[in-house]
């Protein structure tokens, strides 16, 4: 049986992906996958901990945060959608309009 | 036999119907109302004789009455007195009720020649007022609580402050009018406290009875009842500090000094209302209020030396100013307030009897002369000025008889009612500082001086206004006045004439016949009241209390007290015979010269209470408003400037570009979790 830990540093490392794609790319699509990624890296971590825990409490919280992120998805890619619409672009830098 | 005292309430309820009808049909109405007064007030006349004739006739518990009528704040375990209106007859105040109504229902009918022969519009507001007054001064009167009291002792200050402004259009009416209402409200202000604290201290605020406050307060001081006191202060102290409270709304209505100065302003409103209001009855509210709670006062010898030196300073500080007044309503103005202040002297001088009987024959004698001044002025055309006038003795022979009638008793020549009672007042005064209070030798003193110049002024009124020869053309022609102004004049005149017979008391000193009808009337009340002269003589007595002795001066001095007041009346009058009695009157008071112009300003008490207003309490306020304006202001301006200055830096981490905040979200977390493995021991 694969140790624990090993579940952790896969996780972290997902995460880590996640949020490297969120500070450096500049993409709406990639945010929205960057987002993904870092919701299963949690969603990992349930698991990883029911497995070891032998509760299954864990495992139905994944299945939770999975329905999620679809929802996530959806009214994110209907901001896309808009954010395209009036901007041209889906770059995310470009629209600084929602400020003081 | 409780069937009439069943009827008290309608005493006061008939003039208030009678405003309500002269308010709203009184414009439809054939006198505008007048008629509806008169019916209201007659009625109240024939209720009040019922009662006072009851009180006279019945003995023991039956001479009197006291119920509550209606309570509308119940009082509970956190608030242990109940607040409530109700009915207190006894001989004061039946008697009381009768002067009311019968000043009243008289000036009423005056009023039909004053107002309504000569033309006034607006007279339904008249009317109203007139009811408006007579209902809340009569429930004044009947009052059995000091709260009940005050209520009332407020709507006649209104009453007063609507009618002195009848004539609004006119600059000096509304200004007099509000001027009254400011000094009077001065002094009601001290009174409302002193309510308040007598509420806080007994619990209650009864006048008569064993519950009441002030025999609450004597069984405290003889140390079987415990009350509240307040600022740290004795028993006795703290009654007295209550007592001049209370007496603050007494100087303010009764115009004792120093506020006194709106009384002759008030001139300014319609005579048959200077009559009714500024003469007899309201001004007289002060006055009946320290009598109706005599009990208390007679607790606190402070307290009466403070009144006694208030009133006979008043007495002698307002005769002299009527000496020098050109017009004739502002001499019965100051002769008022000086009548007051005698009052207040013999309340104060342990003289309840004598303040009672003096208040009796003034509201008489003193509405006679207003009512008389009224009907001068109707002759007159509204002028005045006593030095147009001149002559009018046989042109209106009805007016001058009567009002010659009004003089001699003001001015206290025997055997008219002011003697009497004058009389007595100073000779209570005098005997009582003879004995164990010296210091009310010096109110006596200023009180006997007075009597001079009241005759001074009194006659020099009189020979200047019908005396001599017409000084001007409506002089030699009078206007005549009808039945309504003489038949009220008549009734007064012999009232002023012979009410003196009601308390003859030197003559029964000499003779012992038993004729001190009003003593003897103003002690039928019922014993449970507690409110009948001679307990108030044993309180007076009682050296733990008020410690008044009499002096026995006998025989002797009664008759040197009896001739020392006449003779100093009949030299001022006698003066003013020399002086004025003559065709050609010229003004001697010119010879005064400095003084005559200090006399004519008053004193420069007006400009003294302007100077108050605008020298101190303005700039008191301006700075008061620049405090709040710079430093308060100035706080609060001062944390929202930090504010917006340091949200306008902050704001600029704002930048709307979603990566950043993603980025700041992620530093915070990273400093979260550093912070939590330092503090935690994680590495």
């Amino acid at each position: 049986m694969i140790e624990t830990q090993w579940y952790l540093l896969l996780s972290a490392a997902v995460f880590s992906i996640g949020l490297f794609g969120i500070l450096v790319r500049e993409s709406a699509l990639i945010y929205l996958m960057s987002v993904e990624l870092m919701l299963n890296a949690a969603n990992i971590n349930f698991v990883a901990f029911s497995l070891q825990h032998g509760n299954l409490t864990g495992q139905v919280f994944a299945l939770f945060g999975m329905a999620l992120a679809a929802a996530e998805v959806a009214i994110g890619l209907g901001i896309i959608l808009v954010l395209y619409r009036n901007f041209e672009t889906i770059d995310v830098t470009v629209p600084t309009t929602m400020r003081w | 036999m409780t069937g009439i005292y069943d009827l008290v309430p309608a005493i006061a309820l008939l003039p208030l119907v009678s405003f309500v009808v002269a308010l709203f049909a009184g414009k439809y109405l054939p006198k505008k109302g007048a008629l509806a007064g008169i019916a209201a007030t007659g009625g109240s006349l024939v209720l009040s004789l019922l009662v006072a004739l009851t009180v006279a006739t019945s003995d023991g518990a039956n001479a009197g009455y006291n119920e509550t009528l209606y309570t509308f704040l119940e009082g509970s375990s956190s608030a242990p007195f109940s607040l409530e209106l109700g009915v207190l007859v006894d001989p004061l105040s039946a008697l009381m009720l009768v002067i009311v109504s019968l000043i009243s229902f008289l000036v009423h009918v005056f009023s039909l020649g004053y107002m309504n022969d000569e033309g006034e519009t607006g007279l339904p507001r008249y009317y109203a007022g007139l009811g408006l007054f007579s209902f809340s001064m009569l429930a004044f009167v009947f009052a059995s609580n000091i709260l009940m009291a005050f209520m009332f002792f407020e709507l006649v200050g209104l009453c007063s402050y609507l009618l002195i402004g009848f004539w609004f259009r006119e600059a000096g009416p509304p200004s007099a009018a509000k001027k009254a209402f400011l000094v009077t409200r001065f002094g009601d202000y001290f009174f409302l406290v002193g309510v308040v604290a007598i509420f806080a201290t007994f619990g209650t605020g009864a006048f008569a009875g064993s519950e009441s406050f002030p025999h609450l307060a004597e069984q405290a001081l003889h140390g079987e009842h415990a009350v509240n006191t307040f600022l740290g202060l004795g028993e006795q102290a703290w009654f007295t500090v209550i007592g001049l409270l209370v007496l603050g709304g007494v100087m303010g209505k009764s115009a004792q000094f120093p506020l006194h100065t709106w009384l002759p302003d008030a001139m300014e409103g319609p005579t048959p209302v200077s009559a009714l209001i500024h003469a007899a009855t309201m001004v007289a509210a002060g006055v009946f209020l320290v009598a109706r709670m005599y009990g208390f006062y007679a607790l606190s010898p402070t307290a009466l030396g403070v009144i006694a030196f208030v009133g006979g300073f008043t007495a002698l500080f307002a005769a002299t100013m009527g000496v020098v007044k050109q017009e004739l309503k502002q001499v019965l103005a100051y002769s008022t307030i000086s009548q007051y202040g005698y009052m207040m002297l013999a309340l104060g001088g342990g003289g309840y009897v004598a303040a009672v009987f003096h208040l009796t024959t003034h509201a008489v004698f003193k509405a006679l002369l207003f009512l008389g001044a009224g009907s001068v002025i109707i002759a007159m055309h509204h002028n005045e000025n006593m030095w147009d006038m001149g002559g009018l003795k046989d042109r209106m022979p009805v007016t001058y008889w009567t009002f010659l009638a009004g003089s001699l008793a003001l001015a206290g020549i025997f055997p008219f009612a002011g003697f009497w009672s004058k009389d007595e007042v100073l000779y209570e005064t005098l005997i009582h500082g003879l004995g164990e209070s010296p210091l009310l030798l010096g109110g006596y003193t200023m009180g006997l001086l007075a009597v001079a110049f009241t005759g001074f002024y009194t006659f020099r009124m009189v020979f200047l206004t019908f005396h001599g020869k017409p000084r001007t053309e409506v002089a030699e022609d009078p206007e005549p006045v009808r039945w309504n102004v003489k038949g009220p004049l008549v009734v007064l005149g012999v009232l002023a004439t012979t009410l003196g017979a009601i308390n003859m008391v030197p003559i029964k000193k000499l003779t012992g016949a038993d004729i001190d009808y009003l003593h003897q009337f103003l002690d039928y009340g019922p014993e449970a009241f507690l409110t009948n002269v001679h307990h108030y003589g044993e309180l007076l007595e009682n050296p733990e209390f008020a410690g008044y002795g009499a002096a026995d001066i006998g025989t002797t001095g009664l008759l040197v007290s009896a001739a020392l007041s006449l003779g100093l009346a009949l030299a001022g009058a006698g003066l003013a015979y020399r002086l004025y009695n003559v065709p050609e009157p010229v003004e001697h008071t010119d010879r005064l010269g400095r003084l005559k112009t200090l006399l004519m300003h008053n004193y420069y008490q007006d400009e003294f209470q302007v100077w108050l207003a605008t020298g101190l309490t303005v700039p008191v306020a301006k700075a008061a408003d620049t405090f709040d304006q710079s430093i308060i202001d100035g706080v609060v301006d001062g944390i929202s400037t930090v504010s917006r200055f340091a949200g306008r830096g902050v704001r600029r981490i704002q930048t709307g570009v979603v990566r950043n905040y993603a980025a700041l979200l992620t530093l915070g977390l990273v400093l979260l979790v550093a912070f939590f493995g330092v503090t935690g021991g994680w590495f």
